[in-house]
């Protein structure tokens, strides 16, 4: 008991004025606005696809589209609430990544039976998720330096969410810049390793948000 | 708690006596041993002052420290059962123990009493309540609430030790 008293007067001691760290909805804005930045750099340099002004005119590519782009705001929100302790009592909105995850694959299983005939597949293979995992590699980075000045209660969620979300970055980058309507390919090389990633950072949450 | 976050010492020092005043029926109900909960509760202090910015003013006080409390006891437990794990022995070799009286020894037990308080908590308390005591293995288990194989397990373990400690 007297041990108790001891550290509680020291941490007493010890306590200065703290800056709150900030609402995690605020939080997921600027990491979404920083994010949505990189992107629009990373598309100046590589260029659009040539095709793209056609591409937004078929609809299960709009639909893959805006499906990955829930996903970017998703796990982006989801990352941010996990790593308050109490995911901010707002558990429910922690695990909206599960919905825009089933509705990505509902796309994406829709749009492959629409893929008839099937569209050729690239000569290239595994180069694309090359591109994506450098492209994601900065933001990943960058976004578990951010979380690790939180204490995340649930690192192995955060730490899959971050991943998933700087992943999404670079799915979206490649979709928009590369010639390729091959919806075999994409699902082999773009998002199968992307969610591979995503269970990798269940992994890296552990070791990186262990505090 | 939003006193405390712009700098108030008192209100803190209350906080977290209030803090600690909650925190250890929660643990001694999930825990043993006092020396067990006394360590644990301070780990928790230490990590809600580290975590102290991530609590928002207009939020409940109670859920945001209980998530942090729960975290802890986990990782504790996770921790603990590991190391259990870690030095457990093979139950066969355990079984030929349980039959034995783990009360008497040829050795006195003020002999070995420095050595014995170094011995993990649970060992040390069950073979001071044993040899200094007197009780019996079915007493500690009653007075510790734990299974008397339990506590002739543990007995047996620390005698291990201390054999290997005392044959140097």
């Amino acid at each position: 008991m007297g041990n108790i008293d001891e550290l509680i007067a020291k941490l007493a001691q010890d306590n200065a004025t703290v800056k709150p760290a900030p609402h995690p909805y605020k939080l997921s804005l600027v990491w979404m606005g920083w994010a949505t930045a990189y992107l629009a750099v990373s598309l100046l340099f590589s260029g659009l696809r040539p095709d793209m002004a056609a591409k937004f005119h078929e609809p299960w590519f709009v639909a893959e589209i805006v499906a990955l782009v829930c996903i970017f705001v998703a796990t982006s929100l989801s990352a941010s609430l996990l790593s308050f302790p109490d995911i901010h009592q707002l558990r429910r909105v922690a695990f909206a990544p599960v919905i825009t995850f089933a509705l990505f694959v509902l796309v994406i299983l829709l749009a492959w039976r629409a893929d008839n005939p099937p569209a050729p597949l690239p000569v290239h293979s595994f180069q694309c998720t090359m591109g994506i995992t450098m492209l994601s590699l900065l933001p990943a980075a960058w976004m578990f330096y951010v979380m690790r000045k939180f204490a995340s209660t649930h690192y192995h969620l955060a730490g899959c969410c971050a991943l998933l979300f700087a992943f999404s970055i670079g799915a979206i980058w490649l979709r928009l810049y590369e010639v390729n309507d091959s919806i075999v390919h994409v699902i082999q090389w773009h998002y199968l390793p992307m969610i591979a990633f995503g269970i990798i950072g269940l992994w890296l949450g552990k070791v990186m948000l262990k505090w | 708690m939003r006193q405390s976050l712009d700098g108030d010492q008192r209100a803190y020092t209350v906080l977290l006596q209030e803090t600690s005043r909650l925190l250890r029926p929660f643990l001694a109900k999930r825990l043993s041993f006092t020396n067990e909960v006394d360590d644990l509760l301070q780990e928790i202090l230490i990590s809600i002052h580290k975590a102290r910015h991530t609590y928002d003013g207009n939020r409940p006080y109670r859920p945001w420290m209980y998530a942090i409390a729960r975290f802890r006891l986990q990782d504790y437990l996770r921790a603990h059962y590991a190391d259990q794990l870690h030095h457990a022995d093979d139950l066969s070799e355990m079984e030929e123990y349980l039959h034995d009286p783990v009360t008497e020894s040829a050795i006195s037990y003020e002999y070995i009493s420095g050595e014995v308080e170094k011995l993990p908590g649970k060992q040390a308390t069950i073979l001071r309540l044993m040899h200094q005591e007197g009780y019996t293995a079915k007493e500690v288990a009653e007075k510790l609430g734990m299974k008397e194989s339990a506590v002739k397990v543990a007995a047996h373990r620390a005698y291990k030790i201390l054999r290997r400690k005392l044959a140097r």
